[in-house]
């Protein structure tokens, strides 16, 4: 007999390779019946999508022109 | 060499010269997503503007080696995974301190914990969270961990892509993957969750 708090573990053992869609057909049905009636995992979940959204939002950080300018100036001059 | 082949020379050039200037103009348009990803691969700017020079000038020079119609941006990013470990940075085998690492719900549940009514508003918990924090937290996680989520999740590489840059098995880029996001997740709970209230 498996309590919900097992079901539980094993969700959040499978969220990072159930969010980057590389579990089996079985695991992922498995996971999405648990989710369906668990709002504790499913916040869990949800959770991790915002923050990985946030986390790339956070890295984004333009390319300084100077740069830009001095890469283009590394090309091989047309003769 | 023949008569003919020297009368074709000058065309041969000219058809070299135009996929020459192709590749650098491919080159140059990836740039500013290649120097987001080389950003958070090294702690400070300088390093990233160094980094991006040496590998945009060894890619001029060695265009005639990349395959046109394969992945132009992963190959630009070998070269700067590989330039950044010759610059010093030796491949960690077994790092000298284990990284802290807790499950995935860590984070949300000490987020929980430590908010009043215990309800977690994700919109609310993130603006907890300053870019600061995450750029911190993200260069507490070590290199090779480090490597593989910014490659995956702000480079937005696929995992073959990842281990083709950076000459691992796909396998390990996923367990790479999977500690680091809990080591992440620790970090950012010790920023966020810890201090405060």
């Amino acid at each position: 007999m498996h309590g919900i708090e097992d079901l539980c573990e094993k969700c959040e053992e499978v969220m990072q390779p159930f969010l980057d869609r590389v579990l089996s057909d079985t695991e992922r049905a498995e996971a999405e019946r648990h989710l369906d009636e668990c709002g504790y995992c499913r916040r869990r979940y949800r959770f991790e999508e915002s923050l990985r959204q946030f986390v790339r939002g956070c890295c984004e950080e333009p390319m300084p022109v100077e740069l830009k300018r001095k890469l283009a100036a590394l090309r091989t001059p047309l003769t | 060499m023949g008569e003919t082949a020297r009368d074709s020379e000058p065309r041969q050039l000219a058809s070299e010269a135009r996929d020459r200037v192709r590749f650098e103009e491919e080159a140059l348009e990836l740039a500013d997503q290649v120097y987001r990803v080389a950003r958070r691969l090294v702690s400070t700017r300088e390093e990233a503007e160094d980094l991006m020079q040496e590998t945009y000038a060894r890619a001029f020079r060695s265009w005639r080696s990349y395959t046109p119609g394969t992945n132009l941006r992963a190959w630009l990013l070998r070269i700067l995974t590989n330039l950044n470990i010759d610059r010093g940075r030796r491949k960690q085998r077994a790092p000298a301190e284990q990284p802290l690492e807790e499950g995935d719900y860590y984070l949300y549940n000490r987020l929980e914990q430590s908010s009043r009514d215990g309800n977690v508003d994700e919109e609310r918990v993130l603006e907890r969270l300053s870019q600061g924090d995450v750029v911190d937290a993200l260069s507490a996680v070590p290199h090779d961990f480090r490597d593989v989520i910014v490659l995956v999740d702000i480079g937005d590489f696929t995992y073959q892509d990842a281990a083709n840059i950076l000459d691992i098995p796909i396998g390990t880029v996923m367990s790479r993957l999977h500690r680091g996001r809990r080591i992440l997740k620790r970090e950012l709970a010790e920023t966020a969750g810890g201090g405060g209230e």
